[in-house]
């Protein structure tokens, strides 16, 4: 009897940190939702229409563009007469519409809406 | 992904986007206040440089680029706001200034 007492007076201690474990458990459940958002298929990510719409929506805001010139087929430099510094310019909004940060060996590629386009639409964290 | 056409960028200007970046990016982080101006500061300067220097003068985008670099970092100091990022961007003016 005194043994099974001085049993039940410990067992409470790791009842106690049972509860707390479980409380703890809380936190990895959200952790485990961002994880599963890098692993991200297409199926809950952008389409391309989306991709498509934003990017143009974007270009066509840019000050120095005349809107009706803008489609999917357009080169900035060539078709939109801007310059290189325009086209930095117009990849750092594309960056912030999508919530990305495009690394400048990239970002020197972007010359079009449609490379702009395929790049957004083939990054796994493309913010919907 | 190959750029589609238009020109080929040299190492020098790639520098010097990447500066211009860098520096669109620092402002991001400021106030929207000043990162309005910060913005319209930098780019008029990278402009007007642009237009002024001899393309072929490599020994003064050279230094320009060191010089826009130091000023880059100084921006990025979270002490950087305002004004004082409105002088570190426009030295030009500051030199003629007697």
């Amino acid at each position: 009897m005194a043994l099974r007492a001085a049993l039940l007076r410990h067992v409470r201690v790791p009842v106690q940190t049972l509860t707390q474990t479980a409380h703890r458990h809380g936190h990895p459940f959200s952790l485990s939702t961002t994880i599963l958002r890098f692993m991200s298929s297409h199926d809950d990510h952008l389409t391309k229409e989306e991709v498509i719409d934003r990017v143009l929506s974007v270009v066509k805001s840019f000050p120095k563009i005349d809107p009706s010139k803008v489609s999917p087929d357009v080169h900035f430099q060539n078709d939109l007469g801007l310059d290189s510094l325009d086209n930095v310019e117009i990849v750092m909004a594309l960056e912030e519409e999508f919530k990305l940060e495009i690394p400048d060996k990239e970002a020197d590629k972007i010359d079009s809406c449609n490379l702009a386009i395929e790049y957004i639409y083939n990054h796994p964290m493309a913010e919907i | 992904m190959a750029p589609s056409g238009g020109p080929r960028l040299s190492g020098l200007q790639k520098q010097v986007l990447s500066l211009y970046r860098g520096f669109l990016r620092a402002a991001r982080l400021k106030s929207l206040e000043d990162r309005k101006k910060i913005e319209s500061l930098v780019s008029a300067e990278f402009r007007r440089n642009a237009k002024q220097i001899d393309h072929k003068n490599f020994l003064h985008i050279e230094y320009l680029l060191r010089r826009g670099k130091k000023q880059l970092d100084q921006l990025k100091s979270p002490c950087t706001v305002g004004l004082s990022s409105i002088n570190v961007t426009l030295p030009q003016t500051q030199h003629t200034r007697p």
